[in-house]
């Protein structure tokens, strides 16, 4: 098979407002074939994103090497059309307009353009839809539109980045099923498809060859093969099988059991040993949301079970488990979720009483312990958030410091242990506790 | 209603008669100015006061505000285009141009006619030139910076897009950067236009030393009538000039106004608007539709793209072509050495003006440099309290008019016409009544600078209070809000922001303000008044250029260091602590 694009060990970093480096990507290595379609799974910040644009030649990568068709890659991608996850369409254009537009640099007639336009128009299902400008259309056709422009160009290589994560579930079912039929059907020039998604059933309903990411910095953590023949039935045993095969090995990974459960944890605060703990970045309030849906179900539930019961994709809800873990309030052996007993009385106890838990088991936390000893060495129990950016940044390497200091306040605000004023832009610590 | 249907469609209708008379009006215009400037150099020509002469003085004044106009739309587009682009240019243009934004248009005139009438010695075209160039300094700076605000803000996946599909960069600049920056660049044009009227009559009739240069217009007219006391030339005057504003409104910048909604980027389906008069005409004129039908016939035969090819292709050759494309798409290195050497040139030119500036300044006594700072005192102090009247007046007027959409349908062209009308065209008249009044001259230019000021503050008041949240103001309600409260947590918090936008504005146009307000001739004698506007002004007359280059130096340095270091300050805080998200 001829391959169309490779990328070998590719690194990428992009240097931040207050001149910290942040490095996105990490070694990536990956080659396209022609024929196939291949999926870029992961959570956010794991640089799927910035894989594909670099892919596109959008941005260019700082080491390692793009090559197109053998050549090394200077500049835009000339082999690639790419689909936007916002659509991306020029709102004071029409919509044959706005197709119409990638044939601009073509040297194409203006019959030849008029003839390639009605032919994706009619591929995608927009007749009737001409002359309308996008802000009259719902997502779905906007998304088609979409489609049609990055059609029309009749590039080898198609790039799809999180193209349905706008849309509501049922129109990203049909749009999906109908993008795969017009893949398939090789009414298009199209040979290959790059699909980058969070979203492990898109990943395994399209792609015949499915790249795991990981985060922080962004890698690739393992290739995986999806030889179901198409066109795929997401009803069927074996789709599902995939699709739960995928759940579980990225459960393992991302979660790897640690014997905590079973003994009885004391509430006071202890030194924890090894690396410093990053906080996942979610809400509290969402965490408890999660702990509460766990106790509704008897307190033990299945990781992909409570993902579809709540509505969150599943990567979100990973986190969330991972936050309750870290708090010592669920215990994970393989893929279920189990409040610990702590978990049990946090359920049950009021607001007050999870407030002063919370404020407990947070600051049991080692980066959380840092942190206050960072403050309290000061005569007024503050510093400029600057500074305490900076320290989380040398604490961990390799997180994004900007986002670790938001989740560490919106933590620290609601179990009453940091605080945070915009106006004086100063995190302090909250001795308004200590007098309850 | 019938009948007028049919009327309109007729094969000439009432529309082609308008639309007959505007494009004649504005040939004849060109003309004129073109047969002005082209006559034997007279510096100083004699204006009739006959009511008669004014619509063709009224018309050469029109065409001069929209030849300065287009040139500064063009400067606007490759300025605010390579402050956009390059890095370089950007670091070095923008202080530049806040400076020259602070220099008042008085600060130009010396220079200008001096070089430009010394450049065309035989006919009026240096004149004729000067006039406009500094009509274009009144007009152009906030127009540059709204098109490079757009440019920096472009939405990031739509430059992606752009990017894949391959723009050029004309491509690029139809199909985004000016559909992007449409909507600003047209309100910012309509500011501009009234920032150029606004010091017409310097522009028109200019004392520099013992020279006098008058040109025909409607602003000399007024200077002229002015110095001769002549009472019903003054009133004429004002009301042509109230004509042509009104008529620019409803020719230009209404239909302009309404045509850039479509460029919005707001998804939203907004309820439907009134469609200007001028626009209908426009698109229901039968002559129009029928030109336009000849034209596509015409041109369309001509014009095949596979033609063009060819004949590119015959000329170059396909070698020279791929070369030249090839060029077209990697051309960056090319332009930034272009850049550099403009920027080169631009230095080596500055450094000779501030050599001749500093030989200027040198000459200045220490004592006098001490009476220009008491002098800035009070012309600071002056624009102070205009800040503070124009905000005590125009936040209730503008939050009253604002909340209510039937007020603003009603208040809003009327406030656009007014504050297009350029205040010093109504001094004589207000100083009549204050001094009627017996109130002094020192507190009478309070009142002319604020003449000129207040509108900026009411119409950004004005926007904020129509951007009120609805969700906010129907929560007060819900809550039951005394008057008061509603004022203090949904009213000022929500205007703030344009608030601040305005005061840099007012603030900025009440220096510039300053030169024609503290000093001006006032039935045939000169009115003064402690300020750095009066020095200015004074040494201009006088041909003093050494005192003339100190104050307009010390404007220049007070304009620019309270926007850099106070006003800034204020609007960042805005931005930032009265932002809504919804």
């Amino acid at each position: 098979m001829a391959v169309l694009i490779e990328l070998k060990d590719v690194s990428k970093t992009f240097t931040l407002e207050s001149g910290t480096e942040l490095k996105v990507l990490d070694g990536i290595s990956l080659t396209v074939h022609e024929d196939e379609v291949v999926a870029l799974l992961g959570p956010s910040g794991s640089g799927k994103s910035t894989c594909l644009r670099i892919l596109s030649g959008l941005i260019p990568a700082n080491s390692g090497s793009v090559l197109v068709r053998g050549k090394k890659l200077q500049g835009m991608n000339p082999d690639v059309a790419l689909v936007f996850q916002s659509f991306a369409l020029f709102p004071w254009e029409t919509v044959y307009q706005n197709i119409a537009l990638a044939l601009k640099r073509s040297e194409l007639s203006s019959s030849e353009v008029k003839a390639r336009v009605r032919k994706v128009i009619d591929l995608v299902g927009l007749e009737g839809f001409e002359e309308a400008y996008p802000r009259e259309l719902s997502g779905g056709m906007k998304q088609r539109v979409g489609i049609a422009r990055a059609l029309v160009m009749e590039k080898p290589l198609l790039l799809l980045d999180e193209p349905c994560s706008a849309l509501d579930i049922l129109t990203a079912d049909t749009l999906r099923t109908e993008m795969m039929k017009i893949f398939l059907s090789q009414k298009t020039k199209t040979r290959s498809m790059v699909l980058v998604t969070h979203h492990i059933q898109e990943a395994v309903f399209m792609a015949s060859r499915i790249f795991v990411m990981g985060a922080n910095p962004g890698h690739i953590r393992k290739e995986i093969i999806n030889d179901l023949p198409y066109p795929r039935d997401d009803q069927s045993m074996s789709f599902r099988r995939m699709v739960s095969q995928l759940y579980a090995w990225i459960t393992e990974t991302l979660m790897p059991d640690a014997p905590i459960s079973g003994e009885a944890i004391s509430l006071k605060p202890r030194q924890k040993e090894g690396p410093i703990q990053p906080l996942p970045n979610i809400q509290i309030i969402e965490m408890i949301g999660l702990l509460e849906a766990i106790a509704d179900d008897g307190g033990k539930a299945d990781i992909f079970e409570l993902a579809h019961g709540t509505g969150k994709d599943f990567g979100r809800t990973l986190y969330l488990v991972k936050a309750a873990e870290l708090l010592e309030l669920v215990d994970t052996p393989k893929q279920s979720v189990i409040l610990t007993d702590l978990g049990r009385s946090f359920v049950a106890g009021d607001m007050n009483v999870r407030k002063r838990m919370l404020h407990e088991l947070f600051g049991s936390l080692q980066i959380v312990q840092m942190t206050s000893q960072l403050l309290s060495k000061t005569q007024a129990l503050r510093i400029p958030i600057q500074e305490l950016t900076e320290r989380v940044g040398e604490w961990l390497p390799n997180e994004n410091p900007h986002q670790m200091v938001e989740v560490l306040i919106s933590w620290g605000r609601f179990s009453e242990y940091f605080g945070y004023s915009d106006d004086t832009k100063e995190v302090y610590l909250d001795v308004g506790q200590e007098t309850i | 209603m019938k009948k007028k249907a049919s009327f309109l469609k007729g094969p000439f209708s009432f529309s082609d008669g308008i639309l007959v008379l505007v494009t004649a009006t504005i040939i004849y215009g060109v003309f004129s100015i073109a047969n002005e400037s082209q006559s034997d150099f007279h510096p100083a020509t004699q204006i009739d006061l006959s009511v008669w002469r004014l619509p063709y003085y009224t018309l050469l004044s029109a065409v001069r505000g929209t030849v300065a106009y287009f040139i500064s739309l063009i400067f606007t587009f490759i300025v605010g285009y390579l402050m956009a682009r390059f890095r370089l240019a950007e670091r070095w243009m923008l202080p530049l141009l806040d400076i020259f934004q602070s220099i008042p248009v008085l600060g130009f005139l010396p220079g200008l006619i001096l070089g430009l009438v010394a450049f065309f010695p035989k006919t009026n075209t240096g004149l004729e030139l000067a006039a406009i160039l500094m009509i274009f300094t009144g007009q152009v700076w906030n127009m540059t910076f709204s098109y490079y605000a757009s440019l920096k803000s472009l939405p990031r996946d739509l430059d992606e897009a752009s990017r894949v599909l391959g723009f050029g960069i004309k491509d690029r600049l139809l199909h985004l950067e000016l559909p992007y920056s449409a909507v600003n660049l047209a309100w910012n044009s309509l500011l501009s236009m009234a920032g150029g009227w606004f010091f017409l009559i310097p522009c028109e009739a200019m004392t520099l030393g013992d020279k006098e240069y008058r040109l025909p217009g409607i602003g000399a007219y007024m200077d002229v009538a002015i110095s001769q006391k002549n009472p019903l030339a003054i009133g004429m005057a004002v009301i042509a000039m109230l004509i042509l504003i009104i008529a620019m409104d409803f020719v230009v910048w209404r239909p302009v106004l309404s045509w850039v909604r479509r460029y919005r980027l707001d998804e939203s389906i907004s309820a439907r608007v009134d469609e200007p008069l001028m626009r209908v005409w426009l698109r229901e004129s039968p002559m129009l539709r029928l030109m336009k039908l000849f034209l596509r016939r015409f041109f369309g035969r001509l014009k095949r793209p596979r033609m063009k090819i060819s004949v590119k292709k015959f000329f170059f050759g396909k070698k020279i072509l791929d070369f030249l494309n090839h060029l077209g798409t990697r051309c960056t290195g090319v332009f930034q050495v272009l850049g550099i050497l403009c920027l080169g040139a631009l230095l080596v030119g500055m450094s000779f003006k501030a050599y001749y500036l500093f030989m200027l300044l040198i000459r200045i006594p220490g004592a006098s440099w001490l009476a220009l700072w008491v002098d800035a005192a009070w012309t600071l102090f002056r624009v102070f309290l205009v800040l503070v009247i124009a905000t005590a007046m125009s936040v209730p007027l503008g939050i009253w008019i604002g909340t209510s959409a039937k007020r603003v349908r009603i208040a809003q062209p009327i406030i656009q016409v007014l504050a297009s009308f350029p205040a010093p065209m109504l001094y004589p008249l207000v100083l009549g009544l204050l001094f009627a009044l017996s109130v002094p001259f020192s507190w009478a230019s309070v009142i002319l600078m604020l003449l000129g000021v207040q509108w900026y503050v009411l119409f950004n008041v004005l926007a904020g209070a129509m951007s009120i949240s609805q969700t906010l103001n129907d929560a007060a309600w819900l809550m039951d809000f005394s008057r008061w409260d509603r004022w203090k947590f949904l009213y000022f918090p929500s205007i703030f922001p344009s608030l601040a936008t305005a005061w840099i504005t007012a603030a900025g146009g009440a220096w510039n303000a300053s030169v024609v307000s503290e000093y001006l001739s006032y039935q045939g004698h000169v009115l003064q008044t402690r300020g750095l506007g009066a020095k200015l002004s004074s040494a201009t007359v006088s041909g003093d250029f050494s005192l003339f280059a100190a104050s307009l130096v010390l404007i220049v340095f007070i304009v620019f260091s309270l926007n850099r270091w106070v006003w800034s300050k204020i609007y960042a805080i805005t931005q930032r602590r009265y932002r809504i998200e919804l």
